[in-house]
């Protein structure tokens, strides 16, 4: 079922012999097919590389024609390790009548694009189409992925006119049939692209923007105060783009204000091609535009802000603003342990320190010509401090510098310092060293420049002798240096530290106000006591207690009078009903009144009649035992009727 | 019996040696650490015996870049600063430095005649700094002193403050108890009275307490070291009519907000810019 094949277009456009081949093969086929009305229907594929980068865009062209129908229903087949981004179709029709033999020809071409997703190599299809009912396959085809930006350029695909159905155009058959003959264009030619070779270190994962647009590098993120930090911005052209116009008034250079900057290009320079990339299945022309030297001016996490422009041409979607990437750079200061005297922070970089001094030889109060170059790479100091010495007097130096690129991106040159020192003192005087302590990036540590200057013999001079003397010299009177230390600063604990020392302070006047409390509330707490003691409860608690007691002596009088109060003070407690003085049947009605049940009223009136009658009985201390145990059982029979007032009482809401 | 015997006796000496060698290594280590002085100091104080003034700075500020605290090496570096004004290689802020060292110095030492040689200096440098202004017309109070309740709470040390506070709180637990429970009159109005007087005493030495205490753990005082410290507002703009505050005077930092500091000075609160204070360790 495959009636095609598949072709990869060549780069260089030395197929033209194969070309021809295949135009003559068309030709008999053509022949043929119109000898005998039938041809097989054609399914071709077309890729536009064979080696593609990961994020790039691949082109897979499918052509089929027939000669029966009309193909339809384009499959692109199998697209491992590619994301179908997009699918365009371009059906045609050819009706050609050569003496009276009609022949028809149907072509259909669909341009499917696909996205590389990662690196290997993927079998693509097979392409497939509907032609007649039937599906019709080409050959599968292999790509090889690569990392992006490793890949090959490749060319665009050519500005196609109306697809030929049979391989060559009609009006112009003799075009690409011989190498070099020329031809007549239908549609314009695609602009040549020339041949580079490309820098993968320019390679970006995708294209910032279309045609044309800004990246910016630094090439560390962490440094000392001092350290150079080197930014640069490169400018990305699309070479497959012309008539690419930027708006020059509106660029913006990226704001530093914690640097110190300093350009690495001259400012006169053209920006400077630095080689080609490829991104996004497109070739870009990379030129560095921008390339300074920055040195932070203090420790902390400082930014770097964004270039911006805009482009003006072409307009539509590749127009508009373009801003480079913005940065953090994060600044520490140089360690301090191992830190040498007189290091002043921002000298970092590699310096050496010369010095020349002229005369050697002065009288007293004259003055010599001390010459310094410093020189190296990094952030040079702008003054040096010659070491203040009694009788030496340096003038503020005359500077000279020479400052600027000096190879591997790295800021430096030489700096010279002229002084003029005036010294005072007679005989040799020695006029010390020059040292510039500088932390080593590099080496990751602190060096010292140092510069000898050597003596300078000073002739007594009666002139100068008198003038100092008569000078009036300031801070009179200064006390004495001390030659020993006093020892570390100790951090004795203070009394109001501790907070038992507030707690104490609060001691007195709390033990006080705690005592004036606690009395009155005691005093509160008997009040209440008292009140607790007064209530219907305590009493009636108080009086069964005493008819217990009074029941287990021999006094029947007195434990029926005991048993009457205990039975008076349950009506207080459980019912609220005080049934003293109360006679016959008023007790039974006042207790049902309250509530209480008419057969607990009516035992509750008995007893109590019963108890006051042997209470007053006359017989009643002369009976003896038998008395003792009536009134006993009389106060089994009460208790069991508070009791029943109780839950009576309970049972009331 | 004689050949074991001194054996024994021979022992005995060796221990002996070895003790006494001991002794006279150990004590002569002790008395190096303690006179062996940090060799930045030794070089700082060698250089300016010398009259090598610079190299006596940069060994003083080394040392201070550290993190060393010391009242002499402080008093020394402040020294150097104005010796370097003195022979006449002054740079700007040397004075303010100087004054700096010479606080510094003041404030840590314990050694009473180093209080007072860092009194003298700082009186030398203030005077110098006072003269200065005064030909350029500024005013040329340089030490406005502290404000009353740091005066008031100075005059007595914390401790003493705390002590004071503890005895009148128990002056007036004792007196209200007198007070409440004393069977005669006398005695009651014996404990009212203690009560009235320890109740505002007690009152008066806690707030000296407290203001000593905050004074202690709170309170953050620089030196200016620029002759040129104009007073600003929040925004960084120089305050209208004001003059430069005067090189060396002492202030109270309040508050350090981005890269300028709001600091007290005597009446006057206003911000200054990065650069012309340098705090007062403690």
């Amino acid at each position: 079922m495959n009636g095609g094949g598949t072709t990869t277009r060549n780069a260089n456009g030395s197929g033209a012999p194969v070309r021809f081949g295949a135009l003559v093969t068309a030709a008999i086929l053509f022949v043929c097919a119109i000898a005998s009305g039938q041809a097989t229907p054609q399914v071709q594929v077309d890729i536009d590389g064979d080696v593609v980068g990961v994020g790039d865009l691949l082109h897979v062209e499918m052509r089929a024609t027939s000669s029966q129908a009309m193909p339809k229903d384009p499959r692109p087949g199998g697209t491992p390790g590619f994301t179908v981004r997009g699918q365009s179709q371009s059906p045609s029709q050819t009706h050609i009548s050569i003496n009276g033999n009609r022949s028809d020809q149907y072509a259909l071409v669909v341009d499917w694009g696909l996205q590389a997703q990662r690196v290997g190599t993927f079998s693509i299809g097979p392409v497939s189409v509907d032609i007649g009912g039937t599906r019709y396959e080409s050959k599968p085809v292999s790509v090889r992925v690569v990392p992006a930006g490793h890949a090959p350029a490749r060319q665009p695909p050519p500005q196609r006119g109306m697809p030929s159905p049979f391989g060559f155009s009609p009006f112009d058959p003799w075009r690409n049939l011989i190498p070099g003959m020329p031809g007549v264009d239908i549609a314009p030619p695609a602009a040549p692209e020339p041949q580079v070779t490309l820098d993968p270190k320019l390679s970006l994962d995708a294209p910032l923007a279309l045609v044309y647009f800004l990246h910016a590098a630094v090439d560390k993120t962490s440094a000392v105060v001092g350290e150079q930090v080197t930014f640069s911005v490169f400018e990305y052209r699309d070479i497959g783009s012309s008539g690419i116009q930027i708006d020059e008034e509106d660029l913006h250079d990226a704001q530093v204000a914690d640097f110190v900057k300093h350009a690495l290009l001259r400012e006169d320079q053209d920006p400077t091609l630095v080689g080609f990339a490829s991104i996004g299945g497109r070739t870009w022309a990379v030129k560095l535009v921008r390339k300074w030297a920055l040195f932070p001016l203090h420790s902390g996490d400082l930014a770097i802000g964004p270039m911006s422009l805009t482009v003006l041409r072409p307009a539509g979607a590749a127009a508009g603003a373009r801003r480079t990437e913005a940065f953090r750079i994060h600044v520490t200061e140089p360690p301090a342990a191992g830190r040498p005297p007189g290091y002043a922070l921002g000298d970092v970089g590699r310096f050496t320190l010369t010095a020349q001094v002229q005369p050697r030889d002065i009288e007293q109060g004259g003055a010599v010509g001390v010459h310094v170059e410093l020189a190296g790479t990094g952030n040079l100091p702008t003054a040096l401090s010659p070491g203040a010495r009694e009788g030496v007097e340096w003038l503020a130096p005359e500077v000279h510098e020479s400052l600027g690129s000096s190879g591997h991106d790295a800021y430096g040159g030489k700096r010279s310092f002229d002084f003029v020192v005036r010294i005072q003192k007679t005989g040799s005087v020695d006029l010390g060293d020059l040292a510039l302590p500088f932390w080593d990036p590099d080496q990751r540590r602190y060096q010292v420049a140092r510069a000898p200057l050597g003596s300078v013999k000073v002739a007594p001079s009666a002139a100068a002798a008198i003038a100092p003397a008569a000078e009036q010299r300031p801070l009179p009177g200064l006390p004495d240096a001390r030659r020993t230390v006093e020892g570390p600063i100790v951090h004795r604990a203070h009394a109001d530290d501790s907070p038992w020392f507030w707690l104490g302070l609060a001691a007195g006047p709390l033990a006080f106000g705690l005592a004036v409390a606690g009395r009155a509330a005691g005093r509160r707490v008997a009040r209440s006591w008292q009140r607790r003691r007064a209530s219907p409860a305590a009493d009636l608690k108080e009086r069964i207690s005493s008819a217990d007691v009074a029941c287990r002596t021999g006094d029947a009088r007195g434990a029926d009078a005991a048993i009457v109060r205990a039975l008076e003070a349950a009506t207080v407690a459980h019912v609220g009903v005080n049934v003293r003085a109360s006679v016959g049947t008023e007790v039974a009605g006042r207790l049902e009144r309250a509530g209480v049940a008419h057969d607990a009223a009516s035992s509750f009136a008995t007893l109590l009649f019963e108890c006051e009658a042997a209470r007053f009985a006359p017989e009643a201390g002369e009976l003896g035992e038998p008395a003792r145990d009536a009134a006993r059982a009389r106060w089994v029979r009460a208790q069991e009727i508070i009791r029943t007032l109780g839950r009576a009482q309970e049972k009331r809401p | 019996m004689r050949r074991t015997s001194n054996s024994v006796a021979g022992v005995a000496r060796a221990l002996r040696w070895s003790v006494a060698v001991f002794v006279l290594v150990v004590g002569a280590v002790a008395t190096a650490r303690a006179d062996d002085p940090d060799p930045l100091l030794a070089s700082g104080a060698q250089a300016l015996q010398e009259g090598r003034v610079g190299d006596a700075i940069d060994a003083f500020e080394a040392y201070a870049d550290r993190g060393s605290v010391d009242a002499a090496a402080s008093y020394d570096r402040g020294l150097a600063y104005a010796q370097r004004v003195r022979v006449g290689a002054e740079k700007p802020g040397d004075l303010g430095r100087a004054a700096h060292g010479f606080e510094e110095a003041r404030d840590l030492s314990r050694d009473p005649r180093l209080v007072a040689d860092a009194d003298r200096g700082l009186a030398a440098v203030r005077g110098e700094v006072a003269r200065r202004r005064l030909r350029a017309g500024q005013p040329v109070e340089v030490d406005p002193g502290p404000t009353l309740s740091r005066t008031l709470a100075g005059l007595l040390a914390e401790d003493t403050w705390a002590a004071l506070a503890m005895a009148a709180s128990a002056v007036l637990g004792l007196g209200l108890f007198v007070r409440w429970l004393g069977d005669r009159p006398r005695v009651r109005v014996m404990g009212g009275v203690s009560a009235g007087v320890a109740a505002p005493a007690l009152a008066f030495a806690i707030a000296m307490t407290a203001a000593g205490r905050h004074d202690r753990q709170s309170v953050v005082e620089a030196v200016v070291v620029s002759s040129t410290a104009r007073p600003t507002d929040e925004r960084g703009i120089t305050v209208p009519g004001s003059t430069a505050l005067p090189e060396g005077a002492r202030v109270e930092v309040v508050r350090e907000e981005g890269a300028s500091t709001r600091v007290r000075f005597g009446a006057l609160d206003a911000w200054l810019p990065p650069g012309a204070l340098r705090t007062l360790a403690r």
